[in-house]
């Protein structure tokens, strides 16, 4: 990443498209980048990509919403036979100042067996799931996919409300009382929690 | 107001300002912890707090105006019972504040780039606190600052002001005793860099020939607005800047 040192505020043309590729914070017009946030100009050089990314880093705070294909963590708050509903507490590892309402859906819980997955088995409420978005949904919450190996719970609490270790990819075990139960059990991984 | 003058024959105004001045601007960012991003904005007696919340998922009153492609903005406008001479309850959806929220609203959706917060609301709430004129361009000034400090991304900034016509000379950033005079009020809303106008508004009758002239002397309002709020943007962004190399 190289920063430079100079400041932009919304509207500034930044510099040719041509030079670089407009990043988050920008906006191309006319063959230019201009900015839309105030902020910190950064160019950085993408993988894959012979152009360096340019992009403004806000200095106050950063507004953020879910997108189509964005790691997001969030809070389980309701369970139904076909579903459960959570709250989005955040995106990219962004913490969101309020949280968007999402589903996830049975049939998105895992990638193998899809239909034999209980929900009541997959989640309880409370449990804090690593998801992934799948789409904007209707006009009341986001869809949310579990179905990889790295998505699902991360923290889950047993009934005594003991935070529960990972046996397995289908079961937690409360450390103090021994008791298993089923969970659809994320096998975290660096680049999906940069915390 | 029969018989006043709005120019003195030695070619100022009733507060003491040349035609072509603005009034004096004072602004600070972030005087809200809550909000998502607050302002307050003087522009001589006029004052200004502004609020932005957002962008989040759409509440439950406002869920017919969600676009599945597009964020929306919500824009809330109310008066202070002390903002004007005359001591008076005002209720929010009086019907001046209703215009002046539908217009703050159509400009800010037209200057926020939507596309980035599909399915959001972004709240603008407006308080005046007092009210000397020009209430339209000081709410929309105070809204861009509120903005930008809220980190909501837009094409550039909306700078407005008002503009006046008397006697075939343009008065420009016009306060209430020259709002009250009767002459024709025209307000805008420009995107200074990108040299757009985004809203204007004629309150009163002029002659075609003087639009133009009108035009003129608001858009350089807006240029010289913009000059004041680009400066405290600018040296509130140095002072942040420090704080961002250390974290």
């Amino acid at each position: 990443v190289m920063c430079d040192q100079t400041m932009c505020i919304p509207g500034e043309r930044l510099c040719s498209s041509e030079q670089y590729q407009a990043g988050r914070g920008t906006y191309v017009r006319h063959g230019s980048v201009f900015a839309t946030l105030a902020g910190r100009v950064e160019r950085r050089k993408e993988s894959g990509d012979n152009l360096l990314l340019i992009h403004v880093q806000s200095v106050h705070s950063q507004q953020l919403v879910p997108e189509i294909g964005a790691i997001v963590i969030c809070k389980i708050t309701q369970l139904s036979s076909s579903y459960a509903k959570c709250k989005i507490l955040s995106v990219r590892g962004s913490y969101l100042n309020t949280s968007f309402r999402g589903m996830i859906r049975k049939e998105d819980v895992r990638s193998t067996n899809r239909d034999k997955v209980e929900i009541y088995k997959s989640f309880r409420p409370g449990d804090v799931v690593v998801a992934k978005v799948l789409s904007l949904g209707d006009a009341s919450c986001y869809l949310l996919s579990t179905a990889e190996n790295e998505l699902g719970v991360v923290i889950a609490l047993s009934e005594n409300g003991d935070a529960m270790i990972p046996l397995s990819h289908d079961q937690m075990q409360c450390p103090k009382s021994l008791i298993k139960e089923n969970r659809k059990v994320a096998r975290p991984q660096s680049d999906y929690l940069s915390f | 107001m029969a018989g006043m003058e709005l120019v003195s024959d030695q070619g100022y105004r009733i507060d003491g300002r040349k035609p072509s001045e603005l009034r004096r601007i004072r602004c600070n960012m972030g005087v809200f912890t809550q909000a998502d991003g607050s302002a307050y904005i003087e522009q001589g007696n006029t004052k200004v707090l502004a609020a932005i919340y957002g962008p989040h998922e759409a509440s439950n009153n406002m869920r017919n105006r969600v676009c599945l492609d597009r964020g929306f903005v919500n824009c809330e406008f109310s008066q202070a019972t002390f903002s004007s001479a005359e001591r008076k309850k005002r209720s929010r959806g009086d019907r001046k504040g209703r215009d002046i929220s539908a217009h703050i609203k159509q400009t800010f959706e037209a200057a926020i780039r939507t596309s980035l917060y599909p399915r959001s609301q972004i709240d603008i709430y407006l308080q005046v606190l007092h009210s000397d004129g020009s209430l339209y361009c000081a709410c929309v000034n105070a809204a861009t600052l509120a903005l930008i400090d809220a980190g909501i991304a837009m094409k550039d900034y909306v700078c407005a002001c008002s503009a006046s016509l008397t006697k075939g000379s343009s008065l420009i950033d016009i306060n209430h005793v020259e709002e009250l005079a009767g002459c024709a009020e025209f307000s805008a809303s420009i995107l200074p860099k990108l040299d757009q106008i985004i809203y204007s508004e004629l309150n009163g009758r002029i002659h075609q020939d003087e639009l133009g002239l009108l035009v003129d002397a608001v858009s350089t309002g807006c240029r010289d607005i913009f000059a004041v709020i680009d400066q405290f943007v600018r040296s509130r962004l140095a002072e942040t800047a420090s704080y961002f190399t250390h974290s």
